[in-house]
């Protein structure tokens, strides 16, 4: 452990550098921190809400603890809901993805784009994350995530949620930016939110 | 620069029988010989229990604060949690700056450590908060930038370490996801992640972190081979591995100002890649006159590393002699093993193992004999 320790210079007092360093750096990261917060809790409080189906798996995260991942209906996107180019080569990629509200009241796929997708009355569109994509000719959906693949709960609560019968019962309310930047509002089992999602 | 930790409390116990060897030969009067010691003692003593032990203790606590937020533990408030993690950032950062003023250098590390330590688990706990996922390698990248801007402003070598291994997460978690595709800028980023620490390595003193960023590197090259596996590749690392290896073996003026502060682990993993170059031109090339070739060349190699560092390299020594006594074995059990028996061919190893042996020693007895004339001199 001693490479950890900081011995090699012979340290001169810093004095009121050492200050400054200080709370530059707490500045710094209390910026960034709150730089996230705010972008996250804009989001849950201005974003369009869409209705998805889900299905729970339960693995943990060594710092963000243990969470459900959520599969989506929308999380495989069909290639003939495609519109526009399709990139040649193969490299990373985001698709754009026009979602609507289905007669049951989940949101479905309606279109999909390598470009972008304009803004249209009564549908919202999704960003996904980039992607590993390669072109072929037997491509029926192409997989994508969108950055809330994953719902973290305290600890031993997961597999409550798994044991939750995969049919149906599950569903997410998400928010969606103007930019397409989806967020998890809240987890529902049966239809009712199974915890309180404040802003902050 | 003094070896630090261990080896030093090691170098202390061979100083000492050293000396005693030399009084007992005449060499040097006994007053000399108790003044050298003290000499040694009176340094200030760069191996401290106390320090050791705060740095595991903030290891520790740190641990603690990362788990607690992973546990997600509801009897605390969402924000109440969020709040706490923003005042130990500020408290760890400040009393760090009180501890590195008031000349507690043990106390301000591990105060640093804290505070790094801190803000991972502020941003993990912002993950949590908005259920973030596919996120995490931006918030190591993030996290790593922080820990450099700390090591710089603080010029803390334990910062440096912090970085090292946050530079280490960043590329696993690339290799987590995409073990097999090159994709976007990230896997760019190790070795660029590499020379920030090594540049900071310079500026702080912090010796020992070089490894991390060695293997980090080193790392990072077999993986792109194992992209691109092909001939092509093998004879490109095993010749970048060769021009490194040179570089900083052979006393060239720009670099060896910088190089003589770094020691003897540039020339051993340099050579550590020409080595593993060699051993994927044995994965391609499997029979035929061009393995003899290559097995030549593969001795020629290790000889030749052996001459140019052999003397004062004792890691490059040794791995050399590990690669020239593995490419004999092998050569033999390619072009023996066809002919004869198993049997035969363990009694035609054991004699090539001797062979090799002798080879050895004469290796080492002809370094003995030049460094004697020196001595004298």
């Amino acid at each position: 452990m001693s490479y950890l320790s900081d011995t090699v210079h012979p340290r001169r007092a810093l004095g009121r550098r050492a200050f400054i360093a200080a709370i530059a750096l707490a500045l710094l990261q209390t910026g960034i921190l709150a730089t996230m917060v705010t972008s996250h809790a804009v989001i849950l409080r201005n974003g369009a809400e869409v209705l998805l189906k889900a299905a729970p798996v339960d693995p943990r995260d060594l710092l963000r603890g243990e969470y459900v991942i959520l599969n989506y209906d929308i999380s495989g996107v069909p290639v003939e809901t495609l519109t526009g180019a399709r990139p040649q080569g193969k490299g990373e990629q985001r698709l754009s993805v026009r979602l609507k509200k289905q007669a049951d009241g989940y949101w479905g796929i309606a279109e999909s784009s390598f470009g972008s997708l304009p803004a249209e009355e009564g549908t919202v569109v999704l960003m996904s994350l980039p992607f590993d994509y390669r072109p072929s000719d037997y491509t029926t959906a192409i997989r994508v995530d969108y950055g809330i693949e994953s719902y973290y709960v305290p600890e031993g609560e997961g597999r409550h949620l798994e044991q939750a019968p995969a049919e149906g019962r599950l569903a997410i309310a998400a928010s969606v930016s103007a930019a397409g930047t989806a967020q998890i509002k809240s987890l529902l089992l049966d239809g009712k939110p199974v915890y309180d999602e404040p802003f902050y | 620069m003094r070896p630090a930790g261990q080896g030093e409390e090691m170098y202390r116990g061979r100083l000492q029988r050293d000396i005693e060897i030399w009084v007992g030969k005449g060499l040097l009067e006994k007053g000399q010989a108790s003044a050298m010691l003290a000499d040694y003692d009176s340094r200030p003593a760069s191996f401290s229990l106390g320090r050791v032990l705060a740095v595991l203790a903030a290891l520790l606590v740190a641990a603690a604060i990362l788990l607690l937020v992973a546990s997600n533990w509801e009897a605390i408030p969402r924000l109440v949690r969020a709040i706490g993690c923003l005042v130990l950032i500020w408290a760890f950062y400040l009393s760090g700056a009180a501890f590195a003023n008031r000349d507690q250098p043990q106390l301000a590390t591990a105060m640093l450590l804290l505070a790094t330590l801190s803000f991972g688990a502020a941003v993990s706990l912002v993950a949590q908060m908005y259920h973030l996922s596919g996120d995490e390698m931006t918030m190591v990248l993030l996290w790593f930038g922080l820990a450099c801007l700390s090591a710089a402003l603080f010029r803390s070598g334990s910062q440096v370490v912090v970085a090292g291994f946050l530079a280490w997460l960043y590329f696993g978690l690339y290799l987590e996801a995409h073990v097999s595709d090159w994709i976007g800028w990230a896997p760019y980023a190790p070795p660029i992640m590499a020379a920030l620490v090594l540049a900071l390595i310079y500026y702080t003193g912090a010796g020992r972190a070089r490894h991390l960023v060695y293997l980090l590197v080193i790392g990072w090259l077999t993986w792109i081979y194992s992209l691109n596996q092909g001939l092509g590749m093998a004879v490109l690392y095993t010749a970048i591995g060769l021009a490194a290896f040179l570089t900083v073996s052979l006393p060239l003026p720009p670099l060896a100002g910088l190089l003589r502060t770094a020691g003897a682990a540039p020339a051993f993993y340099t050579f550590l890649v020409v080595a593993i170059g060699l051993l994927m031109l044995h994965v391609e090339i499997i029979s035929g006159p061009r393995l003899v070739a290559l097995g030549v060349v593969t001795l020629a190699i290790s000889v030749g590393a052996i001459g140019i560092r052999g003397r004062d390299n004792g890691a490059v020594r040794y791995l050399a002699y590990l690669v020239f006594a593995a490419e004999m074995l092998f050569l033999a059990s390619e072009t023996l093993g066809s002919i004869i028996g198993t049997s035969g061919f363990f009694l035609v190893s054991g004699l090539l193992v001797a062979v090799v042996a002798w080879l050895v020693i004469r290796l080492e007895r002809r370094f003995a004999g030049s460094r004697k004339p020196e001595m004298a001199a």
